[in-house]
């Protein structure tokens, strides 16, 4: 099928240079586009001072730069705190509000699609949807490992766009759930942590063992801590405590073994198969190696995947390998961008 | 989650009221990816040379705002920017001797979406000098 894959970042990808005041928003921008992306993803909260507001200044300097760079906005990550009090969660009339307004800065700010949380209560993105299609905003759930398409808890989701008939809302996978190994760069910190080749390799091989026999996968329900340890129940976590404990493992094997639970793969066909509801995809990385392979996932066969259902979006890079290293090491994450957007353009573009 | 960039190394210094020593502030760094309302801010910690301060001592100021960890709870309009420095006052009296200490700070922050409460703690070397 015909497709058409733009290359986008996620400006969370620049969040060490940020943090640490080597990059300002203008900076990240710059560097997005000289990696070859077109799209931009924003954080606002991450990197907007003003938020929720956005002053007209704001405003202008934003369509500003992305007239400069020649760059379009694509995803507006938002967060609904809904217990923003500590004594009480948001009424739902509330959460919709708050809901409401992010979709509306989203919209001022030339964005397409919105990112919301999986702890996103229904019944608020219910309510949402009417505003979201006044300001032609897409709200997408994001499908975050340990969570899956073609799950109990998709089927939720599904069900919600049947019912409502709603073109408003969809899905945003995010390319953890392709992991086929666990990252090298969190294999690495473990053992300058003092993780002991033993204990890792306790935890690798039951990574391998759950690739093999498949993820079991997680459940819908509201209640997400619930619907985690149901999940890593399932998944063997009991048993490989059990082993690590046989095995006399430290702290940090446990830290390592605890970890090795919030990466999963899931068949790249999973994507065929929810195209229709996928709006916008975060392209995830933890280390990109100079010859532009990325150790944890076959990044080729996932986007072959979205070319194959002739997918029309952007896959937007989120490298979020910096704190692997930022523990003990420099990162450099305007090179890892820039790697892994080369990564992603070779795929695309390699008949 | 950024452990060695949390804090103004520089910044310790003890805190002078007319002309007493009313305590020590640093300058630190969110220990998230984003910028949050200070309601969810549940904790701050802060132990120096392994003697802890009780939590009704410490003082935060952002945006040109002080609050006590309390007050903070019903915090909304004031938001830690992410990358930005707050200011931790620690009351106590005399403050801190000069020379070299060891401060260990804890910040304890409830994102709503998360079914648990992100626990970052950061660690440093730093020095008192003589006051100005």
């Amino acid at each position: 099928m015909k497709y058409k894959i733009g290359r986008s970042v996620s400006l969370y990808s620049y969040q060490q240079e940020y943090y640490e005041g080597k990059l300002d928003l203008e900076g990240c921008i710059r560097e997005a586009t000289k990696a070859g992306a077109r799209g931009i993803e924003l954080l606002a909260e991450q990197m907007m001072d003003d938020f929720p507001i956005v002053t007209p200044e704001f405003k202008e300097q934003w369509f500003g730069w992305m007239e400069k760079y020649n760059a379009e906005p694509t995803c507006y990550d938002a967060f609904l705190e809904n217990r923003i009090y500590d004594n009480r969660t948001l009424t739902l009339r509330e959460q919709v509000d708050m809901m409401n307004r992010d979709i509306k800065i989203a919209s001022e700010l030339g964005f397409k699609t919105l990112r919301t949380l999986v702890a996103t209560p229904l019944d608020v993105i219910e309510g949402s949807l009417s505003c979201a299609e006044d300001h032609n905003i897409k709200v997408c759930i994001e499908v975050h490992s340990p969570f899956s398409l073609n799950s109990g808890w998709a089927e939720g989701y599904l069900n919600m766009i049947e019912k409502t008939g709603t073109k408003n809302f969809g899905f945003i996978p995010d390319f953890g759930i392709f992991c086929k190994e666990i990252p090298d760069a969190l294999r690495e910190q473990a053992l300058r942590k003092g993780a002991s080749k033993e204990g890792v390799k306790i935890v690798d091989d039951a990574f391998k063992s759950r690739v093999e026999n498949g993820f079991v996968k997680i459940d819908y329900d509201l209640n997400l801590g619930r619907a985690h340890k149901a999940y890593m129940e399932a998944n063997g976590y009991p048993q490989l405590m059990e082993a690590l404990k046989k095995a006399n493992a430290n702290e940090a094997d446990y830290f390592y073994a605890g970890e090795s639970f919030a990466y999963t793969w899931n068949d790249p066909k999973d994507i065929i198969d929810n195209i229709k509801y996928i709006y916008h995809t975060h392209a995830k990385c933890y280390n990109l190696t100079k010859d532009y392979i990325e150790p944890s996932m076959p990044i080729k066969e996932i986007v072959d995947a979205y070319k194959k259902a002739g997918h029309h979006g952007y896959l937007s890079t989120e490298y979020e390998g910096n704190r692997m290293l930022n523990d003990a090491l420099e990162v450099d994450s305007i090179e890892q961008v820039r790697r892994h957007q080369e990564a992603l353009r070779r795929a695309i573009e390699d008949e | 989650m950024f452990p060695k960039q949390m804090f103004d190394k520089n910044s310790f210094k003890n805190v002078n009221e007319n002309g007493k020593i009313i305590g020590f502030s640093f300058d630190m760094k969110i220990q998230y990816y984003r910028g949050i309302t200070l309601s969810i801010i549940r904790n701050i910690e802060v132990e120096v040379d392994e003697k802890s301060y009780p939590r009704d001592s410490i003082l935060f100021t952002v945006n040109n705002e002080t609050f006590t960890l309390d007050e903070m709870r019903t915090v909304i309009s004031n938001r830690w920017l992410f990358g930005q420095y707050a200011r931790v006052t620690v009351l106590c009296e005399n403050g801190l001797s000069q020379g070299q200490h060891h401060i260990k700070c804890i910040q304890t922050i409830a994102p709503s979406y998360m079914p648990f409460q992100i626990v970052g703690p950061g660690e440093l070397d730093f020095e008192i000098q003589e006051d100005m």
